[in-house]
C-alpha cells in the first residue's frame, strides 16, 4: 500500500485508499481490544504485571480508549467514507492518492499520539487527553483531508440529488474539526478554571455528538438499502434525523457535569437537550427498522445485516439510558460509577462498532472483489462480539448500580470495591472475548484478501455468501 | 439549474451550528468570566504554578518548573518570629507564574482588584518571587511579598526546614502523568456523597487551576479533601508503595516505581527482593512484611505525597 | 466533471426531470412530510411529541434538588421537645425524632441525608443563628458540620444578589422552549425546500 503514496493519482486503484483504511482500522481494533483486555485485567487482578510504569493502569487506559476511538471507529469511518461517498455520487474518490496519504498520516499521527500518552504525557483532560501539538496534527493532517476529500467527491458527484448518507458525512467531517479546534482552545490558549473543565467536556460530548454518532448512523443509512435492496423507508425522517443530530446532538455537553459547579442554567438547559437526544435516535431508528420491511430473513441470513441490525437495535437501550441518565433525578445516583463505563461501550463498542464492522465486512469484500475467506469465521466473529460484550455490559451496569447505592447510602468505599470484584472479572472475560473475535477477524479478512473467491463483475459478494 | 436548495440546506446548517454554539459557548461565557476566585482557587494556583498537564516548560512532566509551597515561621527579612505562621509561594526565577498573576482578571472582579492594588501582583521581580494569600474583609487576594515587604525567594528557602516544604505543585503533574484521576476523582459530587468525601467544590474553587481534572469514573474515593481525612505521611508512602500492605483489598496499583533508584539514605532500593520478600508475606511465608523504604527528598513520589497532604 | 468556482452546485439533470422536481416542490403540502416518501407513521409523530414532553417534564428543574438546611428545621425543634429529652440515648432520641417527621413534605430528601444525633447538635446553634437573622433557610446546605451557603447561581433578585435556590423555571429552561420551537419550525422549513430527488424510484404520490 505504501507503494501508492507516490505514485501518480490515476495510476491508484480505485479502492485502495478504503482499503488501506479498512485493514488500518482492524488492526487497531485488535490492538484497542487488546489493551482493554489488559487493562479490565489489572482493575480485577491489580498485581497483575505490576511495578512498572508502563503496564500502570494509569498510563494505559486512555490508549485504550484513543486507540478505540481514533483507531478502530474513526479509521473505519475513513474507509467508509472513502467508498460510500464515490458509489453514492456514481463518481471516483476526488483523489486515491490523498486517501491513501491521508490513511498513512493518521497511523502516524495516532502511534505518535498513543506512544506519548503511554509514556503519560498528557494535557490531563478526558477524551481531549492528547497534547495540543497532537490535536493539531489530527485537526490539519488527519481530519482536513478526509473532509476535503469527502466534500470534493460529493461536489464533483454525477447524482443530481445528495444522499443521506453524504449529508452526515460531509458534516460530520466539518463539524469534527471544528470539535477538534474549539475544545482544545484551553490547550492552544491555556484557558483555565471553569472554562477548561466546560471545554473538555464540550469536546467529549461533541466528538462522539457531531463525529461518531451520526457517521456511524449514515453507514447504516447506505448499508441497509444497499444490501437488502429496499429503499430508504423515508428521506424526510432522514431529514429529521440529520438536523436534530446537529441541533440537540451539538448542545448538552454541561449534562456531563450535572453535580459540579456549573452555572445552574446552563445544566437545565443541557438536561432538556440531552433528553431530546432521543428525537434524532427515535428518527434513526424507525427509519432503518421500517426499511428492512420484508427483508427481515436477511438478519438472520446475511452477516452485515445481521451486525448493521443489532447495531441499530442495540441504539435503543443506548438512547434511553442516554437521554435519561443525565437528568438531575436519575444522574445523582449513577454519576462517575460503572453504569457510565457501560454506557460509553454500548455507544462504542455496542451500537457504533456493529454499524461499521458491517462498513468494513461490505466495503473491503466489495472492493477487492473477493468473497469472504470463511463465513463460519464471520459468524463466530459476530457471536462473539455480542457475548463479549453483553457480558462487559451487562457486568459493568450492576456494578454501577452496586457503586450507585454504596454512594448515595454512604457505604465505606472498600466495599464498594469489594462488592464490584466479581463485575470486575466477568469484565476482563467479556473484554477478552472481543479481543479474541477481532484477532479472528483480522485473520479472516487477511485470508480474504489472499485467497477469497473472486467475485465476478456485476455481482455483490453478499448475494454469494452461500454459494461454493 | 442551480441549487437554490443547498445554499438554504448549508445556511440552515450555518444556523443550526451557529445557534447551539452561541448558546453552548458564548453565553455561558459571561458566568465562568464573572465567577470570583476563592481562597482555595488562589491556593491552588499558586501551588501548582502554570500548568500541570504537559506543557513546553515542562515536556517530559517530571514536576520541573513549580513553584513550592513553603511555611514561614519566621519573618524572612528581619529573622523576627511571625505572629502567626503563613503559606508562601515561592517562584524562582524562570517559574512560569499562574494565570491569575498573568492575567488578574481570571481572578475575578474584586479578587482581581485587591491583588493588583493591595497586593502589587503587576509588580515585576528580578529575582523570583514570592506569593501570600492574604484577605480584606472576606474576600482573598494574592500578594506579592516581594514588592511588598522584600521578601526574596533565596531568604524564604533559608530559612525553611525540608519538613515545611511542599512540592504539591510538581505532584500535581504526577497525579495527571501518573493517571491517578483515572479513578480518584476530585469532586465530591454536590447532591449526594458530601457527607463521605467532604464539601463540593465552589464555583468560584477552579479560577486558574489547569487541568481542574475532575475525573468521571470513580473506581475508587475521592481525592478532594484526602488530606483532611488521612495526613499521615507514613500511611500514604506505605499505600503508593503497595496499596495491599494497608488495604488488603485495594485495587490500586503499585507506584513503587516512583521512588527512583534509590532511598533516602542513598541506597539503590532492591524492587527485586521486595516483591519476592512481599510475595512469601502474601503466601504466608513470612509473618512481616519487607520494610517500604524510605523515599529520597527528592523523589517523585515525595512530590506526588505532598499533593496528597495539600488535599485539605 | 471539474467544480466550476462560479456555478459550484451545477445539476446533471435533463430539463424534464428538473421541471418535474420544481412542480413537486411546489405543490407538496405540509412541507413536503407526506410527498415522494413513505409517510412518517403515526406511532412515530406520537413518540416524537411524548419525547418532546417527556424531554421538559423530567428535568424540570424541582427534581433532584438538592438538600438544604431547611429540611432539618423541624428536627432541630423537636430536639428541645420533651419526648426527646426523655430518651435513653442519642440513638433512641433521633430515632423518635425521625419518626415525627416520617410522613412530612421532606421525607424524602430526610430519608437520604439521616443524621446522627451529633451531627444535629452541631448544626442546630447555626441553623436557629440563621432562623433569627430571618435569611431563607431554602439558601443554605449543609455540608458536613457547616451550615453555608449553598453554593449555586439562581436567578438575580431586584437588588442584583442571586437567589441561591433552585428556581422552579429558569434562563436555560426557557432558552429550550424556544430552542425546540425553532428547531421544529426550521427543520419543516429545511424539509419543504430541500429537493426530495432520490436515487431510489419514488414511491407513490404522483405529481402531475
Amino acid at each position: 500500500m505504501l507503494k501508492y503514496l507516490f505514485a501518480k493519482n490515476e495510476d491508484i486503484p480505485a479502492g485502495s485508499a478504503a482499503v488501506y483504511w479498512g485493514f488500518s482500522a482492524i488492526v487497531w481494533f485488535v490492538i484497542g481490544t487488546g489493551l482493554g483486555s489488559f487493562n479490565a485485567a489489572k482493575l480485577a487482578f491489580p498485581d497483575f504485571v505490576t511495578g512498572s510504569e508502563f503496564f500502570a493502569f494509569g498510563h494505559m487506559r486512555q490508549v485504550h480508549v484513543h486507540a478505540v476511538i481514533f483507531g478502530w471507529i474513526s479509521m473505519a469511518f475513513g474507509m467508509a467514507m472513502m467508498y460510500i461517498t464515490p458509489a453514492l455520487g456514481n463518481t471516483r474518490l476526488w483523489s486515491e492518492k490523498l486517501g491513501v496519504w491521508n490513511a498513512f498520516l493518521w497511523n502516524v499521527g495516532l502511534s505518535l499520539g498513543l506512544t506519548l500518552l503511554w509514556a503519560g504525557l498528557t494535557s490531563g483532560r478526558e477524551y481531549s487527553d492528547f497534547i495540543w501539538p497532537i490535536d493539531l496534527f489530527i485537526a490539519v493532517f488527519m481530519a482536513l483531508p478526509l473532509a476535503i476529500n469527502v466534500w470534493m467527491t460529493i461536489l464533483t458527484r454525477r447524482t443530481q440529488g445528495i444522499y443521506t448518507t453524504n449529508w452526515f458525512f460531509a458534516a460530520a467531517t466539518f463539524m469534527v474539526i471544528i470539535v477538534f479546534l474549539t475544545g482544545n482552545l484551553p490547550e492552544f490558549f491555556h484557558l483555565t478554571g471553569l472554562t477548561e473543565a466546560y471545554l473538555t467536556w464540550w469536546f467529549a460530548h461533541n466528538v462522539l455528538g457531531l463525529w461518531i454518532t451520526p457517521v456511524a448512523a449514515a453507514i447504516a443509512y447506505y448499508t441497509i438499502p444497499k444490501v437488502t435492496g429496499n429503499p430508504l423507508y423515508s428521506h424526510r425522517i432522514g431529514h429529521l434525523h440529520f438536523w436534530s443530530v446537529v441541533v440537540f446532538y451539538s448542545t448538552p455537553a454541561a449534562h456531563h457535569l450535572m453535580s459540579a459547579p456549573l452555572p445552574e442554567w446552563l445544566k437545565s438547559f443541557a438536561s432538556v437537550e440531552g433528553v431530546l437526544i432521543l428525537v434524532p435516535a427515535i428518527a434513526f431508528v424507525s427509519n432503518i427498522l421500517l426499511t428492512m420491511q420484508g427483508k427481515w430473513n436477511m438478519f438472520v441470513e446475511n452477516l452485515e445485516i445481521r451486525f448493521t441490525v443489532t447495531g441499530v437495535l442495540l441504539a435503543i437501550p443506548l438512547n434511553m439510558q442516554g437521554g435519561f441518565q443525565q437528568t438531575r433525578a436519575i444522574n445523582w445516583y449513577i454519576h462517575g460509577t460503572g453504569w457510565i463505563v457501560a454506557h460509553a461501550h454500548l455507544a462504542l463498542l455496542g451500537f457504533s462498532t456493529f454499524l461499521e464492522a458491517a462498513a468494513v465486512y461490505l466495503g473491503l469484500q466489495s472492493l477487492m472483489k473477493r468473497k469472504l475467506y470463511s463465513l463460519t469465521l464471520g459468524n463466530m466473529h459476530f457471536w462473539l462480539l455480542l457475548i463479549g460484550f453483553s457480558i462487559y455490559w451487562i457486568s459493568m451496569t450492576i456494578a454501577g448500580l452496586i457503586q450507585g447505592a454504596g454512594k448515595i447510602y454512604e457505604v465505606p468505599y472498600i466495599d464498594v470495591v469489594i462488592a464490584e470484584h466479581p463485575y470486575m472479572i466477568a469484565r476482563w472475560i467479556g473484554g477478552t472475548l472481543v479481543f479474541i473475535s477481532n484477532i479472528i477477524w483480522l485473520y479472516n479478512m487477511w485470508m480474504t484478501a489472499r485467497v477469497g473467491t473472486i467475485v465476478p463483475v456485476g455481482r455483490m459478494p453478499h448475494e454469494m455468501a452461500y454459494e461454493r | 439549474m442551480n441549487f437554490r436548495e443547498y445554499k438554504i440546506g448549508a445556511r440552515m446548517f450555518g444556523f443550526a451550528l451557529g445557534g447551539s454554539m452561541c448558546i453552548t459557548l458564548f453565553l455561558p461565557s459571561f458566568d465562568f468570566r464573572s465567577a470570583v476566585s476563592t481562597e482555595t482557587a488562589l491556593d491552588k494556583q499558586l501551588t501548582a504554578g502554570w500548568e500541570t498537564g504537559w506543557n513546553v516548560y515542562d515536556p517530559l512532566m517530571l514536576g520541573h518548573n513549580k513553584p513550592l509551597k513553603v511555611l514561614v515561621k519566621t519573618d524572612p527579612k528581619s529573622g523576627q518570629p511571625l505572629a502567626e505562621a503563613t503559606y508562601a509561594y515561592v517562584y524562582n526565577v524562570g517559574t512560569p507564574l499562574p494565570n491569575g498573576i498573568d492575567h488578574p482578571d481570571n481572578l475575578g472582579e474584586s479578587v482581581e482588584k485587591l491583588s493588583e492594588t493591595k497586593g502589587q501582583i503587576g509588580q515585576k521581580t528580578a529575582n523570583g518571587t514570592v506569593y501570600l494569600i492574604k484577605h480584606e474583609g472576606n474576600v482573598p487576594y494574592i500578594e506579592n511579598a516581594t514588592a511588598t515587604m522584600g521578601w526574596t525567594p533565596d531568604m524564604v528557602m533559608k530559612g525553611a526546614s525540608d519538613s515545611d516544604i511542599s512540592h504539591a505543585g510538581a505532584g500535581k503533574t504526577l497525579f495527571v502523568r501518573e493517571g491517578c484521576w483515572w479513578c480518584h476523582t476530585l469532586l465530591p459530587e454536590q447532591t449526594q456523597d458530601w457527607q463521605v468525601f467532604g464539601a463540593p467544590p465552589m464555583l468560584g474553587d477552579f479560577n486558574g487551576e489547569s487541568p481542574t481534572a475532575f475525573g468521571s469514573d470513580r473506581k475508587a474515593p475521592d481525592l478532594l479533601h484526602v488530606g483532611s481525612r488521612n495526613s499521615s505521611r507514613e500511611w500514604m508512602m506505605l499505600h503508593f508503595f503497595n496499596p495491599r500492605l494497608v488495604q488488603p483489598h485495594s485495587i490500586m496499583p503499585r507506584f513503587d516505581y516512583l521512588w527512583g533508584k534509590v532511598d533516602a539514605n542513598g541506597q539503590k532500593i532492591d524492587y527485586a527482593k521486595w516483591r519476592t520478600e512481599y510475595d512469601e508475606y502474601h503466601a504466608g511465608k513470612r509473618i512481616d512484611p519487607p520494610d517500604v523504604p524510605m523515599y529520597a527528598k527528592n523523589s517523585e513520589i515525595r512530590d506526588l505525597i505532598d499533593f496528597m497532604l495539600s488535599l485539605k | 466533471m471539474a467544480w466550476v468556482m462560479d456555478q459550484p452546485l451545477v445539476t446533471l439533470s435533463d430539463t424534464a426531470k428538473v421541471e418535474k422536481d420544481k412542480v413537486l416542490w411546489e405543490a407538496e403540502d405540509l412541507g413536503g412530510i407526506t410527498e415522494d416518501n413513505n409517510r412518517v407513521p403515526v406511532p412515530i409523530v406520537w413518540l416524537l411529541l411524548l419525547t418532546v414532553l417527556t424531554a421538559f417534564a423530567i428535568t424540570f428543574p424541582l427534581w433532584g434538588q438538592r438538600p438544604n438546611a431547611a429540611i432539618y428545621v423541624d428536627y432541630v425543634k423537636a430536639m428541645d421537645e420533651p419526648d426527646v429529652k426523655a430518651a435513653k440515648n442519642d440513638a433512641d432520641a433521633m430515632a423518635r425524632i425521625v419518626a415525627k417527621y416520617r410522613s412530612g413534605p421532606n421525607q424524602a430528601l430526610l430519608e437520604r441525608h439521616p443524621l446522627t444525633m451529633d451531627d444535629l447538635r452541631q448544626i442546630a446553634p447555626q441553623i436557629k443563628a440563621l432562623e433569627k437573622e430571618g435569611v431563607d433557610l431554602r439558601e443554605y446546605n449543609v455540608v458536613g458540620p457547616d451550615v453555608v451557603l449553598a453554593n449555586f447561581e439562581g436567578n438575580y433578585r431586584a437588588d442584583g444578589t442571586r437567589i441561591r435556590l433552585q428556581p422552579w423555571w429558569d434562563k436555560g429552561y426557557t432558552i429550550d422552549i424556544f430552542y425546540v420551537i425553532a428547531f421544529f419550525l426550521g427543520v419543516t422549513m429545511t424539509i419543504k425546500r430541500l429537493p426530495p430527488s432520490t436515487w431510489q424510484p419514488v414511491h407513490g404520490h404522483e405529481h402531475k
